[in-house]
C-alpha cells in the first residue's frame, strides 16, 4: 500500500487581518516577519488519515509519502510530516510555483506522483487556506484519470477499494471508489497527531528528497486561464455598541430588550 | 462556443433556490455575451423543471435519473460534461454547493476552462471576464481575469439578488438521458443518512450560533430554547462541528454555510475570518464573549462582554 499525501505550506490562517500585508507586485499575502508558515490544516488532516490507515498494516507494508510543491519552504515546518510518521518527504521547490495558476501546480504534482511510481491512494486536504479554491485535488484526480471522493471524515481501505464517510451539508454519505483513487479530507476527521519528543528529534535529522521542475519536465505555459489583477485586504469593522448592566444577566436582559425594541427580534407567542 | 449554461441543482426533485441567483448573475452579462441562456436540470423525479423556463432560457435540458437524485459527483459530472461538450457554452454557472463547487473544478480541468469560485461581482469587457472574490478565509479580496472562454463561475450565495421569474416564458423543455453505465463508474454510493429536521440556515431571518466557548454539546440545548422563543435557527462555528457536539450542517463560515440574516447572534465565538466571512453581511451582528479583546467585537453591532452562562439566562428571560 502506497499513500501519497499532498501538503501545502501557507501563511498561518489564524493571523489577524491587521497583521497581514499584501505584496502588490507579487500579488501575495504575507504574514508577519519572523512568524513561521504552517502546513495547510486540512492537509495535516489528510496526513492523519494516511497514518491511521498505515496503522492497519504490518510494518513495512504501507508507505506514506508526503509531497509538496512550492517555494521558500521552512524545513522545520515541513519536517513535521516526518515527526508525525511519514516515511518520506518530497519537496519540489521553485519560485515559479509561487503562483495562482492551479493548473500549473496540479501538473507539477501529477508529474511528481508519476515519478514516484504512482500511488494506491492520494490523500489531500479539502482546500488550502490561502486561496480557498478547493480545486487542486479535483483537477489532480482528473489529470491522473483517477476516481475522486471528497470531504471525508473517515477513510478506510478495504481490499481493492477505499470507503469514505463524506460530510455533506445535511448529513453523511458513505461512498466507495476503486483504487487507485484521490480522496480529500475535511476537518471532522480530527487533528494531526502530536508526535512524541523522540520522533521530533529524529525528524530534525532527516532530509527531504527534492525534485526539480526540470527533472519533472513541467513548465508554466502562459497565459494562464485565470490571472490575478489585484489583491487587497478586507477590513470589515463595525462600531460595536457595548451593552452593560449591573450584572452579566442584567446585560443579557438589556441586550434582548434592545433587539426587541429595535424590531430586530420578536418574542414568539407560546 | 456561445451562450450561457446554468447548472440547476435539485434536492428531492426540487430546484435549489440558488438557481435564481445564478440567473441573476447570468443576466448581468447576457447582453454583451449574446448566444442566449440554457439551463441543465439534473435530478431524480424532478417536479419543477418548467419553473426553470421562467429564467428566460431558450432550452431547459432535463435529465431524470435515480442516480442523479443524490449529490453523487461522478454521476452528475459525467452527465453534465456530455451536455457541455454538445452545447459548447461560453460561460457556465454552477451553484455554490458542495456538489456545484466540485463539478466546477473537475469540469474546468476537462474543458480547459478558466474557473472562479465564490464570485462576488463580475464584469465583461473586451472579451474578458473580470470577477472579484474573497480569498484567505475572507481576509482579502482578489480581482481575477478569466483570460479565454470557456469560463466557469460559481457565485457566492447571497452576492447576486435572486432574479425575477418571467411571467410568459418562451423556451422549451428538452428531456435527456443520463447515459451512465454502472460498470463504467468508478465510485459507488453505499448509504446516506440525512438530518431529520431540515434547518435552513441560509434563508433564516434570525440566527443564534454557538462556538467552542460553549464547552460541550449540552449548552446548545439552551441555544435551541432561546431560538424557539424568538423564531430563530441555531448555527455553530467549526469547532463544535469538528468535535461532534452538533451536526456539521449547522456550521457557518467559509467551509460551512454563508448566511445573511437580519440578526446574527454569536455566543462564545472568537470571530476568526473564516467564520465571519460566512456571516459578515448580516444586518446586525451581536456578540456575547467573555474576552473583551475577542476580534468578534470589532465586527459586531452590539456586544456583551461576559460569560454566556450568566448572559444567556437574562437574555432568555426577556423573551418570555
Ligand atoms: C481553511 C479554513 C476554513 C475554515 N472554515 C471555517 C468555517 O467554515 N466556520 C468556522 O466557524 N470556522 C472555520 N475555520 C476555523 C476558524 O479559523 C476558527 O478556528 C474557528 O472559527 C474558531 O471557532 P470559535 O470561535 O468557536 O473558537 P475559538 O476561536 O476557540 O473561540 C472561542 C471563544 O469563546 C469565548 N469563550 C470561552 N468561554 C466563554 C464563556 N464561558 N462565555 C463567553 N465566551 C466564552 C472565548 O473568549 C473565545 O473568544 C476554518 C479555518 C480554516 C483554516
Amino acid at each position: 500500500m502506497k499513500i501519497i499525501v499532498t501538503l501545502k505550506q501557507v501563511v498561518d490562517p489564524l493571523t489577524p487581518v491587521s497583521a497581514l500585508k499584501v505584496d502588490g507586485a507579487r500579488r501575495k499575502i504575507l504574514g508577519p516577519p519572523d512568524t513561521p508558515p504552517v502546513i495547510n490544516g486540512y492537509d495535516e488532516q489528510a496526513l492523519e488519515a494516511a497514518l491511521r490507515i498505515k496503522e492497519e498494516w504490518r510494518d513495512g507494508e504501507c508507505q506514506v509519502i508526503a509531497l509538496s510543491a512550492g517555494t521558500g519552504f521552512d524545513l522545520d515546518v515541513m519536517k513535521r510530516a516526518f515527526a508525525a510518521g511519514a516515511d518520506e518527504l518530497v519537496l519540489i521547490e521553485d519560485t515559479a510555483l509561487d503562483t495562482w495558476d492551479v493548473s500549473f501546480i496540479v501538473r507539477t504534482l501529477a508529474a511528481a506522483i508519476k515519478q514516484l511510481g504512482g500511488a494506491d491512494l492520494v490523500l489531500c486536504g479539502r482546500q488550502a487556506s490561502d486561496w480557498d479554491n478547493a480545486q487542486a485535488p479535483l483537477m489532480l484526480a482528473e489529470l491522473l484519470g483517477l476516481p475522486c471522493l471528497t470531504l471525508a471524515r473517515r477513510v478506510e481501505v478495504k481490499g481493492q477499494h477505499v470507503q469514505v464517510e463524506r460530510v455533506l451539508s445535511d448529513g453523511i454519505q458513505v461512498m466507495e471508489a476503486n483504487l487507485p483513487a484521490v480522496v480529500t479530507v475535511t476537518s471532522e476527521l480530527g487533528e494531526l497527531r502530536y508526535p512524541p519528543m523522540r520522533a521530533r528529534l529524529q525528524a530534525a535529522k532527516r532530509r527531504p528528497r527534492t525534485m526539480t521542475l526540470k527533472e519533472l519536465g513541467v513548465t508554466a505555459t502562459p497565459p494562464a486561464a485565470v490571472e490575478m489583477l489585484d489583491l487587497s485586504l478586507l477590513q470589515i469593522e463595525r462600531d460595536c455598541q457595548f451593552v452593560k448592566g449591573a450584572s452579566e444577566a442584567e446585560a443579557g436582559r438589556m441586550l434582548a430588550e434592545l433587539l426587541i425594541g429595535g424590531g430586530f427580534i420578536k418574542p414568539q407567542q407560546a | 462556443m456561445s451562450g450561457i449554461l446554468i447548472f440547476a441543482e435539485t434536492d428531492d426533485g426540487t430546484i435549489l433556490p440558488n438557481f435564481w441567483e445564478q440567473v441573476s448573475a447570468a443576466r448581468q452579462v447576457a447582453d454583451p455575451l449574446g448566444g442566449g441562456l440554457r439551463v441543465a436540470v439534473q435530478g431524480s423525479q424532478i417536479k419543477d423543471a418548467s419553473d426553470a423556463l421562467k429564467s428566460g432560457a431558450e432550452q431547459v435540458y432535463v435529465t431524470n435519473d435515480a442516480r442523479l437524485g443524490e449529490p453523487w459527483s461522478e454521476a452528475h459530472l459525467e452527465t453534465f460534461t456530455a451536455l457541455c461538450r454538445e452545447l459548447q457554452p461560453e460561460l457556465i454557472i454552477l451553484p455554490r454547493t458542495l456538489l456545484g463547487m466540485e463539478i466546477a473544478a473537475r469540469l474546468a480541468q476537462r474543458l480547459d476552462a478558466g474557473l472562479a469560485q465564490d464570485v462576488m461581482t463580475m464584469q465583461l469587457a473586451e472579451g474578458k471576464l473580470t470577477v472579484t472574490r474573497p480569498v484567505f478565509g475572507g481576509a482579502a479580496s482578489a480581482t481575477l481575469r478569466l483570460t479565454r472562454p470557456p469560463w466557469i463561475i460559481v457565485p457566492r450565495t447571497g452576492a447576486f439578488a435572486p432574479a425575477e421569474p418571467l411571467s410568459t416564458p418562451k423556451g422549451e423543455l428538452v428531456a435527456r438521458q443520463a447515459n451512465l453505465v454502472d460498470d463504467a463508474l468508478k465510485t459507488r454510493r453505499i448509504s446516506r443518512t440525512r438530518q431529520t429536521s431540515k434547518i435552513n440556515l441560509e434563508r433564516a431571518r434570525v440566527i443564534i450560533s454557538g462556538g467552542r466557548g460553549l464547552g460541550g454539546p449540552e449548552p446548545f440545548q439552551l441555544l435551541h430554547e432561546i431560538a424557539e422563543r424568538m423564531g430563530a435557527v441555531v448555527g455553530a462555528s467549526r469547532p463544535p462541528c469538528d468535535s461532534g457536539w452538533v451536526d456539521s450542517g449547522m456550521q457557518v463560515g467559509l467551509t460551512g454555510k454563508t448566511v445573511s440574516p437580519e440578526v446574527y447572534i454569536a455566543v462564545g465565538i472568537s470571530g476568526a475570518t473564516q467564520h465571519m466571512t460566512g456571516c459578515s453581511s448580516s444586518r446586525v451582528i451581536v456578540a456575547i464573549n467573555q474576552d473583551p479583546d475577542a476580534p468578534i467585537f470589532r465586527m459586531a453591532t452590539y456586544g456583551v462582554v461576559g460569560d454566556w452562562k450568566q448572559v444567556l439566562p437574562g437574555f432568555c428571560e426577556a423573551l418570555a
